[in-house]
């Protein structure tokens, strides 16, 4: 006859070591606030060190994954909007903010910090603040294209010359979403069609990411790609070929994506979600995500611009109603599919 | 055969437990999409009859699930065949090394082949899915090998050739559980989304993500998952159907049965199964590899990750524990006690688990989220419930094909010597599965590991699994960062398998 069950003995035990290893509970906390984070993790991360450091409180982060492969973190809040674990949420693009503000899942606080922040990235209602800002941007390889050749607008990359050369992200996530969703809010739905229409005709390659987009550029399969600032500035830091422009100075603008901070409803911690709230409106979460590899542009006046990069004074932004471009983030989703064959 | 309160009393709980975890979140998932705003259900369920976009989907995942299948039974059976017949030198290690590829995620293994081949088609997920699967077909073909009875075998072997004996006899008895795999594997394929997304394959699957992802529509995506889940069912009651036609009772005995022992065959088999491991784990292991070598920031990879691996190793490993326990009661009640409908209840255990995880991952947030399940959720024990809720219906389909091989017989004689149900489960059952059992611990631990779908969804603040940890690490990460953390997981289950392989299973039942 065969020995006792090992598995059984040994899940008993793991059993007792998962129990005893005193998981954290909900309201458990005597000085802990949670927040929800879609900006990438190693941006985010030292940022809420530095909040622990200096307040004494801490954080219960959860963090998003790389957007093509989970559902995100705004599906999580409006799953749990009744009963919200998250405190605050912290995002990277407006879109999801957007969203969730039209589900009820925010609410407003006027944040004393947002002192100095342009009217154009708050809130009037107070759901959302922006702050630390990246733009969307060409990149281009430097061995593959002269400088005669770089395109100064993102319309120019439907010419015959990049064709099959040209790679954008998935326009149905993230930052591309948003991207556009605010190009139908500037240019009306049949312009916008056209344009991506003739995107197709030549040959964009659609891939997962828009680091995957500066990493096929760095390489040089391919020539360009719409990507965000802090994509390139990573190939820039390693020294790979690569330089990027920031599109239509002389046409629509370029497009602007603040992060975004919003204080939960029926938050269980709503004073420390406040606290933190603050913080990371304040000019030292600026400055600091300015000089990490983040390279986001603070929207403060007064605070330094990242290197590479100029001051959001010097660019010619998209004049864009935020509420109104995320608004249209589904609808278009929808119309892009049959277009770009998604 | 027997009343016994102890059999209602474990019978009553493992089919409560997997009501409750398993089948809770899809049907709740499923009654908020027909309840749902006026017409959105409506439009997703028909769009998949009239909208030929819709149509090109699921033949994609049709073509995607078989194809995958097909390679992981080409490969697995055999392997799996010539571990249980064919007596090898250093068979534990061979086999932790056989079953590795299982160990590295779907998605990670699609990528390690896109940097070394370049290659965006269906052809390349087929290629990935199937040699990344194919662990879970040859480990459930070796337990079945083992556990038949090798009394037939040496009977048939008196009056035929080995060949003849292996087709009439032992793969008819092998087939119930080696069947069961097959349709693990498939269902496991087009669920997946990851490999499709990656490789630019459109499926069915990516559109259930981007209706959560992209539109937010909870509705919408539920009904979007119904073709998956009807494709899931056909299968399954096809595969129940041929499982059920030859199904043959025996019981075990003590001689060496059908097996293969010459010089030849030991090489043969060490040239394949050479072959395997460096196909389906050297090469993509070693691109990874490669690519981590130039990592520039190599600290963070592993830096607060060793929290994330124990909290992964103990969720694992409970919910490998409970899933494995629910599905010996579930298994026992659809095998011993169900004399009717038994092709429906397979199939719709197949359905549980062919339900995407983002789906399941919602609907355990709208029940658990809720007094007085909020002192579990929350906490890692959400982790746990999450990985009991995808794989229970996994280990219920293993175990019930591996009862199916037990002779009620062996179960009359230990009633009529006065043991009770439990002592004769405990006694008589369990020693005569022991194989399948810790194929199923094995496989469930493997997959809740890798989960990441729905344990991204319930997993508590401040706290984190080693696949969370890794995705939300890949974010910006350049690729030699994400191949070294790849490489982190893949150590991380590994050690386990090999402590495993380390104490000695013993396989050959009872």
């Amino acid at each position: 006859m065969t020995s006792s069950l090992p598995i059984s003995v040994a899940s008993v035990a793991l059993f007792s070591a998962l129990a005893c290893g005193g998981a954290p509970g909900r309201g458990a906390s005597a000085n802990e606030v949670t927040v929800y984070v879609s900006t990438d993790r190693v941006f985010a991360e030292p940022v809420l060190r530095e909040y622990e450091r200096r307040s004494g409180t801490k954080v219960n982060a959860v963090y998003d994954t790389e957007e093509t492969k989970s559902t995100g973190l705004a599906n999580r809040l409006l799953a749990e909007k009744e009963r919200p674990l998250a405190d605050v949420f912290w995002s990277n693009e407006p879109v999801r903010t957007l969203i969730l503000k039209s589900r009820g899942v925010l609410a407003p606080y006027q944040s004393p910090s947002a002192e100095g922040i342009p009217q154009t990235f708050r809130d009037p209602e107070g759901y959302w603040t922006g702050f630390s800002a990246r733009m969307r941007v060409i990149v281009y390889n430097t061995n593959l294209v002269t400088p005669d050749q770089v395109p100064a607008s993102i319309f120019d990359l439907v010419d015959p010359e990049w064709k099959g050369q040209v790679a954008i992200a998935d326009p149905r996530f993230g930052s591309t979403s948003f991207h556009v969703a605010a190009l139908y809010a500037e240019l009306g739905e049949q312009k916008a069609d056209e344009f991506f229409r003739r995107l197709k005709a030549n040959d964009v390659k659609i891939v997962e990411g828009n680091s995957v987009v500066r990493d096929l550029v760095a390489r040089g399969e391919l020539k360009a790609g719409l990507t965000d600032t802090d994509d390139v500035n990573v190939a820039l830091e390693n020294g790979l070929p690569v330089a990027m422009v920031i599109p239509d100075r002389e046409g629509i603008g370029v497009a602007v994506m603040p992060n975004m901070v919003s204080l939960i409803a029926r938050a269980p911690h709503a004073e420390r979600g406040r606290a933190l709230v603050d913080y990371l409106l304040s000019t030292a979460v600026e400055q600091m995500l300015a000089q990490s590899e983040a390279v986001q542009i603070p929207l403060h006046t007064g605070v330094a611009p990242p290197k590479n990069l100029p001051a959001l004074a010097a660019v010619k932004p998209m004049l864009l109603d935020y509420g109104k471009a995320a608004a249209r983030v589904e609808d278009v989703t929808r119309r892009l599919q049959p277009i770009l064959g998604l | 055969m027997f009343p016994d309160r102890s059999r209602t009393a474990f019978i009553a709980t493992a089919l409560a437990a997997f009501g409750a975890l398993s089948v809770l979140p899809a049907v709740y998932m499923l009654a908020q999409s027909l309840l749902g705003p006026p017409g959105s259900s409506l439009d997703a369920y028909t769009a998949v009859v009239f909208d030929a976009r819709q149509r090109q989907l699921l033949f994609n995942t049709l073509q995607l699930g078989a194809g995958a299948s097909l390679v992981a039974s080409v490969i697995g059976i055999p392997l799996g065949f010539a571990l249980a017949r064919v007596p090898l030198r250093a068979v534990r290690m061979l086999r932790v090394l056989l079953l590795a590829p299982l160990a590295v995620p779907p998605y990670i293994l699609a990528l390690a082949w896109v940097y070394l081949t370049g290659a965006y088609s269906l052809a390349a997920a087929v290629f990935v899915l199937g040699t990344g699967f194919f662990p879970l077909v040859m480990l459930a073909t070796e337990a079945a090998a083992r556990a038949i009875s090798v009394d037939l075998e040496e009977a048939g072997l008196l009056v035929a050739a080995p060949l003849r004996v292996l087709r009439a006899i032992t793969l008819p008895l092998m087939w119930p559980l080696v069947a069961a795999s097959i349709l693990l594997v498939f269902v496991l394929s087009i669920s997946e989304f990851g490999v499709p997304g990656l490789l630019r394959v459109r499926v069915f699957t990516t559109e259930v993500f981007t209706a959560f992802a992209a539109l937010f529509d909870f509705s919408r995506a539920t009904a979007l998952a119904l073709p998956l889940v009807v494709l899931a069912a056909a299968v399954a009651t096809a595969a129940a159907r041929l499982a059920h036609a030859g199904r043959l009772t025996y019981r075990s005995g003590r001689g060496n049965g059908l097996q293969w022992r010459g010089r030849r065959w030991k090489i043969v088999v060490a040239v394949a199964a050479s072959a395997t491991i460096i196909v389906t784990l050297a090469v993509p292991v070693g691109v990874l590899a490669r690519e981590a070598a130039v990592a520039t920031r190599a600290g963070e990879s592993a830096a607060g990750a060793g929290q994330a691996i124990v909290n992964s190793v103990l969720s694992s490993a409970a919910a490998a524990a409970l899933a494995t326990l629910i599905g010996l009661g579930v298994g026992y009640w659809r095998t011993r006690l169900v004399t009717r409908g038994t092709v429906v209840i397979d199939a719709l255990m197949v359905t549980l688990f062919a339900v995407p995880s983002t789906v399941v991952g919602i609907g355990l947030i709208a029940l658990w989220n809720r007094a007085p399940l909020t002192a579990v959720y929350g906490t890692m024990w959400m982790v746990v419930v999450s990985g009991v809720a995808r794989f229970a219906p996994v280990a219920a389909m293993l175990l019930a094909g591996a009862i199916r091989q037990v002779p009620v017989t062996t179960e009359e004689v230990a009633v009529v010597g006065g043991a009770g149900w439990l002592r004769l489960l405990v006694r008589v059952v369990i020693p005569q599965i022991w194989p399948a059992l810790a194929a199923s611990g094995l496989i469930v631990f493997i997959l809740g590991f890798g989960e990441i779908g729905s344990t991204i969804l319930v997993a508590p603040p401040g706290e984190s699994t080693l696949p969370i940890r890794v995705y939300t690490l890949i974010a910006n990460a350049p690729a030699s960062q994400v191949a070294r953390l790849a490489l982190v997981q893949v150590a991380a289950v590994l050690l386990p398998l090999v402590a495993a392989a380390a104490v000695r299973v013993p396989w050959r039942a009872a």
